[in-house]
């Protein structure tokens, strides 16, 4: 199309320049607004390409050997009968990959397939690729291993406790090397403020251990081209952290390697780290110098694992008679199954993440992680806090019970604002009171609470969370995220970014804010995502960071151009650069107005071609604290959360009907309020999931032991649609200097409460404390029978 | 999640279906709704030689009415087309209100009341409930036909009473006794799975206000529907009452032996029972 003849077809397209200007005494002209995903339609109707749905001319199909036993040491691999397989093309073992790789660089302990040891039963140990699939699983049932059992370790207090056969060899002589992290922080003198406080109140609480169940299951496909290039396809959240490792492991240039990540059916931080199926892909693609393809299977889903660590918590607070928190005790055994994961920082996090959004004067916390010979632990959304914040937000209910103190009343008194944790952290922003207020006047709490029929009950929780964390997992001193952006002549705004889009929104978050700096209509902007050869570097999708990051990188690149053209416009119209706005298609300047793709080409006649790059690094003086660990969980902004959960208890069976759940939550500007609250519901929603039915446990004992108790999505329970409570989202704007028009996170932080406020209904109800998740029928029947041992027999009458 | 190799066939008579099923011996298996079957292939934790597809078979569909009141139901009779029968809503009410507990909508628009009934799942609704109206199962093979009564149909777990190359072809359920009501009763972990416990009842009341005759069977407690008999005998001779209620709960919950598995104890099932024994008896006294 002509230049002129697409002007013409904008102007009439356009939507009407008023429209703008009425826009004009806010400060937004396209974020705030409710708007669709750009990749909604291509989802919903099912032509969106997902990792599995690329198919190479000539590609292989791979499989994976697993371990069969908990702990075992590998003695010998034969591979010779499933080579002879006619169609099987390459089979490698961890002789082939023997470099030691982890997500975190300290504590690099798994091999791509098992080297010396298997630690849990679905361990790793050879792959296959092969002309098909049923190929592939027939070669799997001819490779022969032969193991020295070893005694397993299920039981993490048994873990502390053994001597002998570690599940790994400690680092230092004399440790006891099932210790992966231990953390002791102290931050004030607890135990003179527990001796001081009018009142204690103590409890053990245990989180039981859940996992993702993305609907997608991982996928890769690998290819090495003619050039020596490694292409990597992955259902991945961290295609960077992804490509380093790959290059590390496969002794690759990073420059060689190429990760993308097409679409993801979901992570929830289940696909944050390298895995097992992206080194074998690699290395058979190597070998083979054909593409190879391996998806999991649900139940290798199941086994892979990286979820949410059973952690037995122990907490103490202590408090004024008016419900100040003068002093927290934290004592915390996190299960980390067989391999280290995330868990360094799962174990600081454990402690770092619980002070906000209140004032406690002093705190300690001591958080142990062990690992067992079960599926790995590691970062599941929400990571590191959810158990914790279960634990203490229980607490804070028996405190206010126990004083006579409104539970709402009680986190009000504690409210911090603004300034720092007692870990010191710095807090700029914080709607928490305003979320307080939001749930109680939604719940009608004032009228409701402690006052409905036995049965029925209302509970309360709060939280806060990080909107990403200021250091890398690596240390540098590079950004942390960057974007770049192209203005073409014809008015396409291509928008290329390193986050990882995982269903939570940010291509379409990315998009919407090139809108808003550059006035085009959405259908113009053009999202590149994730892709290492394409994109500039970002870390991933993982602890909330990218609203807030690529958020502020993208709109660092799209100002820069923003200002060209409207100096360009300025020139053409003879107006200051002051007045002219880019919105909605339109450049405005004074009383004229242009369609945008008119002032993209006076910019690009005047500046040449029109391209900027921006970036993030968080803020590192004056954020966190100086003392070892301090930065770990520091982050640039806080969001804050409160439920009110509304519960109705059926005493003779033990099932527990979550009714509704009010979530407030401060996420600093909300960019799209849609995405927003539908990161609310889904976290709640992934909250009371795990609350009240999901479990990810081993089977104990032989010769099952070690096996995975429900390792398909018919067993392994998860909530569906007809299951879920009413969930209410009340969206509370706290802006931060730091977030992307005062931005923070949505995606985990409203998660947290739902465990606790379940929790506190309960006993609103039934006048029952379960301190043990999760809620199940039989357990909520035994706690009651166990409250009224000694009452009359059961009456259905009554 | 795919099945295993197997034959498929797709006979177009009942006596092709029959020869297809007798050639194929024990590793032939009739393919009627294919929501257990399938499932159950795809895990592999069924391999069948042979798929002998019943979809062709039409004279095995359909509801028609007895001229005593009863009802005779094909075996490929979708459950959707049950629940949505008035036909079966009149006279056979408990039919009509076991059908929602029954998986899912999409599952009763596939699935069959002979694949279910042959299928002999622990945790199957519709084999308490026809063991409580007393249904007949109409069952043929290579040597001809036969009828089996439920109470003789379920030996174990997955297992009936059907011979290799035997076909169940319909249900046949007798008009409701007058004075008879019926109720049924279930907990599940979410809507539309398995059931932890159920129970399916019919009270039998007389002219004098009396339980003339009671039939309770329960679901998901056993190794099939395991019938009450000791809860329906404590029954008999009382008028229902909360003692004679409370009675039946106890008795029922302390005659089961249900087994534990990862969704629920031993004793929670039991529990269960007892309550769900006590609700439904409840709701046929108000």
């Amino acid at each position: 199309m002509h230049p002129e003849e697409l002007l013409r077809k904008q102007a009439e397209t356009a939507p009407d320049p008023g429209a703008a200007e009425a826009l004009a005494p806010h400060d937004l002209s396209r974020l705030g607004r409710r708007s669709r995903r750009v990749d909604g339609h291509r989802k919903s109707t099912g032509s969106e390409i997902y990792t599995d749905d690329i198919v190479l001319p000539g590609m292989l199909h791979g499989k994976i050997l697993r371990s069969p036993h908990p702990h075992a040491r590998i003695v010998a691999i034969d591979t010779s009968d499933a080579e002879a397989i006619p169609g099987v093309q390459s089979v490698i073992t961890g002789r082939d990959m023997p470099l030691a790789y982890g997500i975190i660089p300290w504590t690099r302990d798994e091999h791509a397939l098992a080297f010396d040891k298997v630690r849990f039963v679905g361990d790793a140990v050879a792959a296959v690729a092969a002309v098909d699939e049923d190929t592939a699983n027939e070669a799997l049932t001819r490779i022969r291993v032969e193991y020295e059992i070893l005694p397993p370790l299920f039981e993490p207090e048994e873990a502390l406790e053994a001597s002998g056969n570690p599940i790994h060899e400690a680092k230092k002589e004399g440790r006891n090397g099932n210790i992966t992290k231990h953390v002791h922080l102290e931050f004030g003198d607890v135990d003179e403020a527990m001796a001081g406080s009018d009142v204690t109140v103590e409890g053990e609480y245990y989180f039981h251990g859940t996992t993702h169940t993305p609907i997608e299951p991982h996928c890769a496909v690998a290819r090495r081209n003619v050039n020596g290039l490694l292409e990597v396809w992955s259902s991945t959240q961290v295609p960077h952290y992804l490509q380093r490792e790959l290059a590390r492991v496969l002794d690759l240039d990073v420059a060689e390697v190429r990760v993308v990540q097409p679409a993801v059916g979901g992570a929830f931080g289940g696909k944050s780290e390298p895995f097992d199926l992206e080194f074998a892909v690699a290395l058979l693609a190597m070998r083979t110098g054909r593409p190879v393809k391996i998806l999991y299977t649900r139940e290798e889903l199941f086994y892979s694992h990286r979820g949410r660590h059973p952690m037995d918590m122990s907490y103490r607070v202590g408090a004024t008679a008016d419900g100040r928190i003068r002093a927290v005790d934290g004592k915390l055994l996190l299960d980390g199954g067989a391999y280290a994961s995330f868990g360094l920082v799962t174990a600081y996090y454990s402690g770092q993440l619980l002070m906000a959004p209140y004032d406690v004067e002093t705190y300690r916390f001591d958080a142990t992680r062990v690992y067992t010979n079960k599926p790995p632990c590691g970062p599941k959304r929400g990571h590191g806090s959810v158990q914790p914040r279960f634990g203490f937000e229980v607490s804070l209910d028996k405190l206010a019970e126990k004083l006579g103190i409104d539970p709402i009343e009680l986190r009000r008194r504690n409210f911090m604002g603004l300034g720092r944790t007692v870990n010191e952290f710095r807090v700029q922003s914080n709607g928490f009171m305003e979320c307080l207020d939001k749930v109680e006047h939604a719940s009608d709490w004032k009228n409701r609470y402690g006052r409905l029929p036995r049965g029925h009950g209302l509970g309360v929780a709060g939280s806060c969370y990080i909107s990403g964390t200021n250091y890398p997992i690596y240390p540098n001193d590079m950004p942390q995220a960057s974007a770049q952006v192209q203005i073409e002549r014809s008015g396409r705004v291509t928008v290329l970014h390193g986050a990882s889009e995982i269903g939570q929104g940010s291509d379409s978050t990315m998009a919407y804010i090139a809108c808003e700096e550059l006035g085009v209509p959405v259908e113009y902007v053009r999202v590149v995502s994730a892709d290492t050869d394409l994109t500039p570097v970002d870390l991933g999708a993982y602890s909330s960071r990218e609203t807030l990051m690529v958020g502020n990188a993208v709109m660092m690149a799209c100002r820069e151009l923003g200002t060209k053209v409207r100096a360009s416009v300025a020139t053409a119209t003879g107006v200051g650069a002051e007045q002219v706005r880019l919105a909605n298609g339109w450049a405005l300047a004074g009383g004229e107005r242009m369609p945008i793709a008119r002032a993209f080409m006076l910019a690009e006649a005047e500046h040449g071609t029109l391209g900027a790059v921006g970036h993030y690094n968080t803020p590192k003086e004056g954020v966190h604290g100086d003392y070892r660990g301090g930065t770990i969980g520091a982050s640039p902004a806080y969001s804050f959360t409160a439920h009110v959960a509304e519960v109705e208890v059926d005493e003779h069976t033990g099932f527990v009907n979550v009714r509704k759940i009010w979530v407030a939550h401060d996420c600093g500007r909300a960019l799209n309020p849609m995405l927003v609250e539908g990161q609310m519901e889904g976290s709640a929603y992934m909250g009371f999931a795990e609350a009240v039915m999901e479990h990810q446990r081993v089977k104990r004992g032989t010769p099952e032991g070690g096996l995975h108790d429900a390792p398909s999505l018919l067993d392994y329970r998860i909530p569906t649609s007809l299951d879920c409570p009413e969930f209410i989202p009340l969206i509370v704007e706290a802006n931060d200097p730091e977030g992307p028009y005062g931005a923070k996170e949505a995606g985990e932080g409203p998660l947290h409460p739902s465990l606790p406020a379940i929790a506190n209904a309960i006993f609103d109800a039934v006048g029952v404390r379960i301190d043990r998740l999760p809620f199940t029928p039989d357990r909520v029947w035994r706690a009651l029978q166990a409250a009224r041992a000694d009452a009359a027999p059961e009456s259905e009458s009554g | 999640m795919k099945p295993g190799p197997f034959e498929y066939v797709r006979p177009a008579s009942v006596e092709e279906a029959i020869a297809a099923l007798e050639d194929g011996g024990y590793d032939a298996k009739p393919l009627a709704g294919g929501q257990s079957l399938i499932p159950a292939m795809n895990f592999r934790l069924a391999q069948p030689a042979v798929l002998v597809d019943l979809e062709d078979l039409d004279e095995l569909r359909g509801i028609r009415a007895r001229e005593d009141g009863g009802l005779i139901i094909g075996a490929m009779t979708l459950h959707r087309e049950l629940e949505r029968s008035t036909l079966v809503a009149e006279r056979a009410p408990l039919v009509a209100e076991v059908m929602p507990w029954i998986a899912h909508p999409q599952i009763r628009n596939r699935g069959t009341v002979g694949g279910s009934l042959a299928h002999a799942d622990p945790a199957a609704e519709l084999p308490s409930v026809m063991q409580v109206l007393d249904a007949v199962l109409h069952v043929r093979g290579p040597d001809g036909g036969r009828t089996i009564p439920v109470d003789e149909f379920y030996l174990g777990l997955f297992t009936t009473a059907l011979e290799p190359g035997e076909l169940l072809t319909a249900i046949e359920i007798p008009p409701l006794p007058a004075g008879a009501t019926c109720a049924f009763e279930e907990v599940s972990r979410r809507h539309g799975d398995f059931a932890l416990a159920g129970v399916a009842v019919v009270v039998e009341t007389g002219a004098d206000g009396a339980v003339a005759r009671a039939r309770m069977s329960l679901l998901s407690v056993g190794d099939g529907p395991v019938l009450a008999e000791r809860t329906m005998a404590s029954l008999v001779g009382r008028a229902l009452s909360a003692e004679s209620i409370r009675d039946a709960a106890a008795i029922t919950a302390e005659d089961l032996d249900p087994p534990s598995d990862i969704h629920a104890s031993a004793a929670f099932r039991r529990h269960l029972a007892g309550v769900l024994t006590h609700r439904a008896l409840d709701r046929l006294r108000a």
